[in-house]
């Protein structure tokens, strides 16, 4: 994994990007906001289908089936579409990945690239290596076309450009691409619609993700609602998909139920309006399907957390999420936000470096309720914080240890409970006087006042109480 | 060894935990039913259809015989939207367009180019099925130019008999996984659900993005 893709060097989140969670900002509303909508959409619309929750039982049924068998269908997917002229490659980590895209760029003398959405070629970071080497990368979905212009990261699954206004966009727009300023979202639109044009017909390679890799047909199955993806795969001469290896389904028979939950928890429709079954390449054309490992192996390596690979990067989980729904994308510091984000980081660029995304998390269980593929992401979470306490992780230090040793003792009986109680309202009391703020604590007291200690303890009232009234 | 096999015995040694994530003896899940199949009549169909693709902004123009369509082609044409039309080869297209002036017509062949694809103001292609609760068309494209036909021109016109309608994805289901399964298919099945569209700014729904501005469907018979 290249570093300059992590931005969890001792995990931002509880570091400086995490202002969002004290400081409302315009821009988090605009988040808020659609998140909710989203959120409240998606719930009707799954509420309008009598079996929606045996389809998420299936599909979490067919998930486990599929990761269970996951080398069987990998080798079976691969001789399926070598059959029909794919190229299938293998990358055990996103540098292996780069290297075969830049390969296939280089064998085909290719000048620029256009890219369908695809969250994998985000962990690879592969637009800063097709740069480097001299390759135009152009994100065509609309909202990533917007984050790659203003050179920031998505902030969403699925509608990466969510804290733009329409005003942001008009003047980004107008700064890179010299176009008349507008805020009209129809204007906005049309620009990026020319712009873009102009870039399908000139690109040598399309670069596309995959949502679903059929094993038993040999079928790469991608979903969209822009009709980016399909010029992005079927116009320039190369078609390279990136793939992570737990994409994989066994039959293309499951295929209408994953297409139609995927629809409704992602942006609430029926169908998107383009779903492609990518068979083979059409005649005078080139495709590459590259399955990417990054990390994604090591999760088998931990059997309470399998089902984390079940996810269909939907993105309900994020709308879902009242502490995403404050502190955007960013603060996850990589590429998967939300709950599902603080579950698969940790898994995927390593406890050591992401472990305190698990603990960023009320636990409130929206998430697990939504989740078409019925992931119990809160236990993941729960499982993912006792690692993350018993391994070297940013959670994991001696002053932690020794915090939550004492906090254990005294919580080991009731006269140590009273003890500890009377230590705290002693020292609440006497806090005032201090001359400094010490450490941690300082974030608190610098700033505020602390609460006024009642008189007397609810034990020793309660006690008082039954004794007055004759009770035992 | 090759970073395949380094992944195979990567992915074999953590499936040895099988038992242990209680993942261990599972057997083939039943494909489930999804939608069930209630035999709904053809003009329930029909309306369904036109129904849902309203809905997305599409345009659905019942047509009760091959001339009502052609009549449609022609006010199309004399819209000013569009001067010129460009239609795959197929048996109902060349039927749909015999009155259309032969030079205002193109017919697009498989070694069409993308540049010259872009250039048609509309596009006609067939549909293989029409799906009634989400307003889809099924249309398999097995060349370049057949894919790039559903995409680049802003008009898309696609055209179906009223038999191809189907209650649903899963009632439409078996020929689309046969093409899926057959070792000669190439290119791709595409599902087309209205316009293309987005609501990637402000989530506010703007059509024709990239794709077509317009989608207009001819369901003849």
């Amino acid at each position: 994994m290249s570093d300059h893709a992590s931005h969890l060097d001792g995990a931002a989140f509880l570091k400086n990007e995490n202002r969002g969670l004290y400081e409302p900002s315009p821009r988090f509303e605009n988040l808020a906001n659609a998140c909710d909508y989203s959120s409240k959409n998606n719930m009707a619309i799954a509420a309008a289908v009598p079996g929606f929750q045996d389809w998420r039982e299936a599909a979490h049924q067919i998930k486990k089936y599929s990761i269970a068998n996951l080398d069987k269908l990998l080798v079976q997917f691969e001789s399926q579409m070598k059959a029909r002229g794919v190229e299938v490659l293998f990358a055990e980590d996103a540098a292996a990945a780069n290297r075969m895209v830049l390969d296939i760029a280089r064998q085909h003398n290719v000048q620029s690239v256009v890219k369908g959405k695809s969250m994998v070629t985000e962990e690879m970071e592969l637009n800063h290596v097709l740069e480097d080497a001299g390759i135009r990368p152009i994100e065509t979905d609309l909202g990533e076309y917007i984050v790659q212009l203003a050179r920031q990261r998505p902030i969403h699954l699925v509608t990466p450009a969510l804290h733009f206004s329409a005003a942001e966009v008009g003047k980004l727009f107008q700064e890179k691409l010299g176009e008349p300023y507008s805020a009209e979202h129809a204007a906005l639109t049309a620009i990026a619609r020319k712009h873009l044009r102009a870039e399908y017909l000139a690109a040598g390679m399309g670069v596309s993700g995959c949502n679903f890799a059929v094993a038993d047909s040999g079928t790469v199955v991608i979903i969209e609602n822009e009709g980016n993806a399909g010029l992005s795969t079927a116009t320039p001469p190369v078609h390279v998909v990136t793939v992570g290896i737990e994409k994989l389904i066994p039959r293309i028979d499951y295929l209408p139920l994953f297409l139609n939950l995927l629809a409704r928890s992602g942006t609430g429709q029926k169908l998107t309006t383009y779903t492609h079954l990518i068979h083979g390449p059409a005649a005078g054309k080139k495709l590459y399907v590259i399955f990417l490992d990054n990390g994604r192996t090591k999760v088998l390596q931990d059997p309470q957390a399998w089902q984390s690979l079940f996810c269909i990067r939907c993105g309900a989980c994020l709308n879902a999420c009242p502490v995403y729904r404050r502190v955007g994308g960013w603060s996850y510091g990589w590429v998967y936000p939300g709950p599902i984000g603080s579950v698969l980081t940790p898994h995927l660029v390593g406890i050591d470096k992401a472990g305190k995304l698990p603990f960023a998390s009320s636990l409130c269980g929206a998430c697990g309720e939504v989740c078409p593929v019925k992931i119990d992401i809160p236990h993941q979470l729960v499982h993912l914080r006792y690692r993350a306490v018993n391994e070297p992780s940013p959670m994991n230090s001696p002053l932690e240890r020794l915090t939550w040793r004492l906090w254990a003792w005294a919580m080991g009986g009731p006269r140590r409970y009273g003890l500890a109680m009377w230590a705290v309202r002693l020292g609440v009391r006497m806090a005032k006087f201090l001359p400094w703020h010490p450490g941690k604590l300082g974030a608190w007291t610098r700033g505020r006042n602390l609460p006024r200690v009642p008189s007397h303890s609810f034990r020793s009232w309660w006690q008082k109480r039954n004794s007055e009234k004759g009770r035992p | 060894m090759s970073s395949r096999d380094t992944i195979l015995q990567r992915i074999r040694s953590g499936l040895a935990n099988a038992a242990a994530a209680g993942f261990a003896d599972l057997r083939e899940p039943p494909v489930p039913e999804v939608w069930a199949r209630t035999g709904s009549n053809r003009p329930a169909l029909l309306s369904r259809f036109s129904e849902e693709l309203k809905l997305l902004n599409g345009e659905p123009t019942p047509c009760a015989t091959m001339n009502d369509a052609r009549r449609q082609i022609a006010q199309l044409m004399e819209s000013g939207d569009c001067a010129r039309i460009g239609c795959l080869d197929r048996p109902p297209l060349r039927e749909l367009t015999a009155e259309v002036a032969a030079d205002r017509l193109d017919w697009v062949a498989a070694d069409w180019t993308a540049q010259q694809i872009e250039q048609l103001p509309a596009g006609v292609i067939t549909a293989d099925a029409l799906l009634a609760d989400t307003g889809s068309c099924v249309v398999r494209c097995a060349t370049a130019a057949e894919r790039l036909m559903c995409y680049l021109p802003p008009i898309c016109v696609v055209v179906a008999r009223v038999e191809q309608i189907a209650e649903h994805l899963p009632a439409a289901w078996e020929p689309i996984a046969k093409v899926c399964h057959a070792q000669d298919s190439r290119g791709e099945t595409v599902l087309i659900t209205g316009p293309s569209r987005t609501a990637d700014i402000e989530k506010k729904l703007i059509l024709g993005v990239h794709g077509p501005k317009r989608l207009i469907v001819l369901v003849v018979g």
